[in-house]
């Protein structure tokens, strides 16, 4: 998968640069919040559920300030990346105990015809596993700079 | 709005997707570098879910999912995507409040989002 193919994931729409987060639970309402606003609506609590499973089978956060919420969900239609960032960091139960600064995470429906959920999640975990690249995320502030960021990461 | 037995069926089938796919490809998401070792604590939600259920419910549930694989179809516009058949549009009426709805073609259970 490219770097572009990947940005195709992505919507400006579905960013946050400074997340209000303090806590984990507090993080994924916020990420969802992009995706289903409506508070009462199934979808939000659908995903919401959902993601909270996934972080009880064992932490999205892999350590080095990175987190990867993910899942499949009916409550989802497309494949979608959401980017969030945290500048003071959020306990996250991630597997180093440090705190996570940015956050990717990538809804799935039950079934992708494509198959590109896997292809994406390993897609972004190559791409962020540089220092120099998170460095560089955690300065963006626009999806225009983060897209930049991404084209810029080296290819392994 | 969604009956509280059908948010369940659908957390159910989420559920379910995500043990499935835990086991399918637990190489792939260690590569990764992911933890999946929590398949305990998943499975351990599963059983308080089930005890929400009605029993008709989830029998009906897992004749479903044993048939097709899975047994909970969104619905877009008033058509079942587990079958593409056409739904009743009272379906979306409060007579149906608080019930589950299924599927008259195939069977499966109906997720209006």
């Amino acid at each position: 998968m490219t770097v572009d193919e990947l940005l195709g994931f992505f919507d400006p729409k579905l960013c946050i640069f400074d997340l209000k987060a303090r806590s984990r639970d507090d993080a994924l309402e916020e990420i969802v919040d992009l995706v289903a606003p409506e508070p009462e609506s199934n979808n939000r609590r659908i995903i919401l559920d959902m993601l909270r499973n996934r972080e009880a089978l064992g932490s999205t956060a892999v350590g080095k300030g990175i987190a990867f919420p993910h899942g499949r969900s009916l409550a989802v239609s497309r494949l979608m990346a959401i980017f969030a960032r945290s500048q003071e960091g959020i306990a996250f139960n991630s597997l180093d105990g440090e705190p996570t600064y940015l956050f990717f995470a990538l809804l799935a429906p039950p079934q992708d015809r494509s198959n590109q959920y896997l292809p994406a999640l390993g897609k972004i975990i190559e791409l962020v596993r540089n220092d120099s690249m998170r460095e560089k995320l955690m300065q963006v502030t626009s999806f225009d700079g983060f897209s930049a960021a991404l084209r810029e990461a080296p290819t392994s | 709005m969604m009956s509280q037995q059908e948010q369940l069926l659908v957390a159910l089938q989420d559920l379910d997707l995500m043990l499935k796919e835990t086991e399918d490809s637990q190489d792939q998401f260690e590569k990764l570098g992911f933890d999946v070792s929590g398949v305990e604590e998943l499975r351990k939600a599963r059983e308080q879910l089930l005890e929400k259920l009605d029993r008709t419910n989830l029998s009906h549930y897992e004749r479903i999912l044993k048939r097709y694989g899975r047994a909970v179809a969104p619905v877009t516009g008033d058509s079942c995507l587990g079958c593409f058949a056409k739904l009743p549009t009272s379906y979306r009426s409060s007579l149906y409040e608080g019930k589950v709805r299924t599927c008259q073609s195939c069977g499966r259970i109906l997720y209006y989002p």
